[in-house]
């Protein structure tokens, strides 16, 4: 479904993203791992189109992603969400849900005047389908609140549900579940398991490994921008470069040892190794 | 007195279309247009100009709104990549070079004389009855051009600008582009523009270089930030005040002593207090946007 062929990203001297290579299969959940700045998020905006390589390729379902027509994606079936929705406060919750959805008659401004039937017929079929997703994702009951007004985690579902009115064939969601809470993060994980039912792909960048390993069929480690590995989620512990790249090289001759703090310590030294 | 009341109401209607397209730019969609007069000025110059050539007005009025539609799509073309900011700046220097052309162009614009002598609207009447019908028509093309706005801004269409505005990485996700609704509501914006700036070439008789000062768009500006950004009727509101107000202003003079050029700066310092006013009492406008709900509507 979704591929790219060695895709570099370099902003100034550093390189986000060292020549990446990835496959994502239909109906797969994919999840993206790796210590902060080794270069998930580049990866994702670089996967949908909002970032463009500095070398390499990404194709969707036969077509070049390119970052000069960043919608073009979500109109062929690739949809992200953000870390930070920042949902508008003057538009209803019903409204961002509409906005995602394909409503040709309403979006041209010819037809919104000339042809109010076609227009009202769109509408009505896409509010159905917006308060069925609503309904999924406990928010039928805000439906005219300001979406902007929700909280931090019921934005997220927001931007999730908005994302799905379109049917997306994969669908890229970046940190999910931060600053959610544990409830509503297990809701999430059931939102995301029925998604993948209903013919949807995931890619999820994360950082809470009980959520991946629940939700993942597969999993690429990222560090300094490359991937560093490709496995199940239950192979990512036993992995060393994954461990090392999370928790710093145990260098040679030198005990490990735990130092008050936790593994604060041992991962800032390691990150300057 | 009846006169002075056509005539404000008259300028009200012109400008109520001015400031409802502005609405439409910047209160729905967020594109903070400091050049809105260099649209009015193409419909305006457009329309003096063909009427000149012996065009009867309503096809030049027409003529007048594609100029501007076509102006309102190059500026919006022209800024594509610009972030808001600078894309506001922009057209605030393209503004001043439409009036700069307007001013050296004598050839084809008369140059600072500007046009006059044009047979205007409604020839066959005259004193109040012209007025009357000049209102008439400007208030039916008020009342189209706001319908028009809101019929917009509620559709698909609509929300699209009004998320453009509030997060334009959030509609790009959504597969929204977002730089075709830019230009596709300058465009529109520009046609509205150009019917206003068309109406008051008509009205006037005459269209000079003078007119298009960057003033004029901040007076458009403060009908529309007065009256409530992203309300269509807080638009028409807007400028009915302001209108009001400018054109009364000069007639203080006549109830305090104040000599004449006082009461032109007296004009200016209301404007500049009533944007700052607005702006710290009430920065929704008296008409502010309101939310939509679709679940409560439906039926």
């Amino acid at each position: 479904m979704l591929s790219a062929h060695d895709v570099t990203r370099s902003f100034g001297g550093l390189t986000a993203v060292n020549h990446v290579s990835l496959e994502i299969g239909a109906r797969e959940i994919v999840g993206l791992v790796g210590p902060n700045g080794s270069g998930k998020t580049t990866l994702l905006n670089l996967l949908s189109g909002f970032l463009a390589p500095t070398s390499g390729e990404i194709r969707f379902d036969g077509t070049a992603v390119s970052a000069r027509r960043a919608w073009q994606p979500s109109r062929l079936g690739l949809r992200r969400t953000f870390q930070l929705p920042k949902l508008p406060a003057r538009m209803s919750v019903l409204e961002v849900m509409l906005a995602g959805g394909r409503l040709p008659a309403g979006a041209s401004p010819w037809r919104s005047l000339l042809t109010p039937g076609a227009v009202r017929r769109e509408e009505a079929a896409f509010l159905d389908k917006a308060m069925g997703l609503l309904a999924e994702v406990d928010l039928a009951g805000l439906a005219d609140h300001p979406a902007g007004g929700l909280s931090g985690g019921q934005q997220k579902l927001l931007g999730l549900a908005a994302a799905l009115m379109d049917d997306p064939a994969v669908l890229l969601l970046d940190e999910p579940t931060a600053g959610v809470n544990p409830s509503l993060r297990r809701r999430m994980a059931d939102h995301l398991r029925r998604i993948r039912e209903g013919g949807t792909a995931l890619v999820i960048v994360e950082h809470d490994m009980g959520f991946i390993g629940d939700l993942c069929d597969r999993c690429l480690a990222l560090d300094k921008g490359a991937v560093i590995a490709n496995c199940r989620p239950d192979e990512l512990s036993g992995n060393q470069q994954v461990v090392e790249a999370y928790l710093g090289r145990r260098r040679p001759g030198v005990p490990l040892r735990v130092v008050a703090g936790g593994t604060a310590g041992a991962k800032s030294s390691g990150a300057r190794a | 007195m009846l006169e002075f009341c056509l005539h404000v109401l008259i300028m009200s209607a012109i400008f109520g279309i001015a400031a409802v397209s502005l609405n439409l730019q910047a209160g729905t969609s967020g594109l903070l247009n400091f050049g809105q007069i260099a649209l009015f000025g193409i419909g305006a110059y457009a329309v003096a100009i063909l009427t000149r050539a012996g065009l009867p007005w309503p096809a030049a009025l027409l003529a007048g709104m594609a100029a501007a539609a076509l102006g309102g799509f190059a500026i919006g073309r022209l800024g594509r990549d610009l972030a808001a900011e600078y894309w506001a700046l922009a057209t605030l220097a393209v503004a001043e070079l439409v009036r700069l052309v307007a001013l050296n162009e004598d050839w084809l614009t008369g140059g600072p004389q500007g046009i006059g002598g044009i047979t205007g609207l409604f020839p066959g009447l005259d004193g109040p009855a012209r007025a009357l019908a000049t209102l008439a028509l400007a208030a039916a093309l008020l009342l189209a051009t706001a319908l028009t706005a809101r019929r917009l801004g509620e559709t698909q269409f609509g929300r699209v600008l009004r998320l453009m505005r509030e997060n334009p990485d959030l509609a790009t996700a959504l597969g929204h582009d977002i730089v075709a609704c830019k230009v596709k509501v300058l465009a529109i914006g520009g046609a509205m523009a150009g019917l206003a700036g068309g109406l008051y070439t008509l009205y006037l008789a005459f269209i000079g270089p003078d007119q298009l000062l960057p003033f004029e768009t901040f007076l458009i500006w403060t009908m529309v930030v007065l009256g409530g950004l992203g309300n269509v009727a807080g638009a028409v509101v807007g400028a009915l005040l302001v209108t009001t107000l400018y054109a009364g202003i000069p007639f203080l003079k006549d109830i305090v002593a104040l000599p004449s050029d006082l009461t032109g700066s007296l004009r200016v310092f209301a404007i500049g207090s009533i944007v700052l006013a607005a702006l710290m009492l009430k920065p929704q406008g008296l008409v502010p946007e309101r939310l939509r709900r679709l679940h409560a509507q439906r039926p």
